[in-house]
């Protein structure tokens, strides 16, 4: 069985998290640029704080990750486009999450609307990232089998 | 409010059309010449720009040979700046440093 500590489990493990945060917050947040309730903003703020945060952690790891993966890759340039994504997804959001607290903290009525434009646009990128980012790391699974130990045919080893 | 969505939506593209720019090069198998724009110790990874303008991205293997005035030298002597000659193996579509010559 796989060892719990073997940094090649840390990637798919803690990308699951800003999959689920920043995908419900993405959501709710274009639901509140055209329906605005105030405790659902302050709900989607702190889902975007986690999604942001875990985001930053699962970049973390998919780096430590890439230096081992990439020498195994027929097709390296997917998981450089990967790690580009990754990266303009979690810029996206975290600017996001700057444009949420300013609007939720402050009192910015000249920019308005400026800010709630500003948030429909970067949640549509950062939702499109999130799940380019996702297809293009599945493809890296599924078609060259990234960081993953494939068993015997006769599964001798189980 | 059609407008908005047209503008949010062109601005989208745009993004996203500039993010897709960023990505390395693959070039056929062959020595290539250029300078090293960064190096990533903790990897033994380094981008090089080659003279045509392209970035190859070379993760070390245990076949490299790194040399410097015909001398076998440690991945440490890779400076960002330095200009070097790599000879490359496609395969697939990765690029194995068979040599790299610091220059």
């Amino acid at each position: 069985m796989q060892d719990f500590f073997d940094i090649q489990t840390w990637h798919p493990l803690t990308v699951h998290f800003p999959i689920a945060f920043l995908s419900l917050s993405g959501l709710l947040s274009i639901y509140l640029v055209f329906k605005y309730h105030k405790a659902i903003a302050q709900f989607n703020l702190g889902l975007l704080f986690l999604g942001v945060i875990t985001a930053l952690v699962s970049l973390y790891t998919g780096d430590m990750e890439d230096g081992k993966v990439s020498r195994t890759l027929c097709d390296p340039t997917v998981l450089k486009d990967h790690e580009n994504f990754a990266y303009y997804t979690v810029y996206a959001f975290s600017a996001c999450l700057v444009l949420w607290s300013i609007k939720l903290f402050t009192s910015f009525i000249k920019f308005k609307k400026l800010i709630i434009s500003l948030i429909l646009i970067l949640n549509l990128a950062g939702l499109a990232g999130l799940v380019y980012v996702g297809h293009l790391g599945a493809t890296l699974v599924y078609e060259q089998a990234a960081g993953v130990e494939v068993p015997d045919k006769d599964c001798s080893g189980f | 409010m059609k407008s908005f969505i047209i503008k949010s939506l062109s601005v989208l593209s745009l993004v996203l059309f500039i993010s897709c720019g960023q990505s390395t090069d693959v070039v056929e198998s062959g020595t290539y010449t250029g300078t090293v724009i960064e190096v990533e110790a903790d990897k033994s990874e380094i981008y090089v720009k080659t003279e045509d303008g392209k970035t190859l991205e070379l993760y070390f293997i245990e076949e490299t040979k790194l040399t410097q005035n015909g001398q076998e030298v440690p991945f440490s002597n890779l400076k960002k700046d330095q200009s070097v000659e790599v000879e490359v193996e496609k395969v697939g579509k990765r690029l194995d440093p068979l040599s790299v010559k610091i220059q």
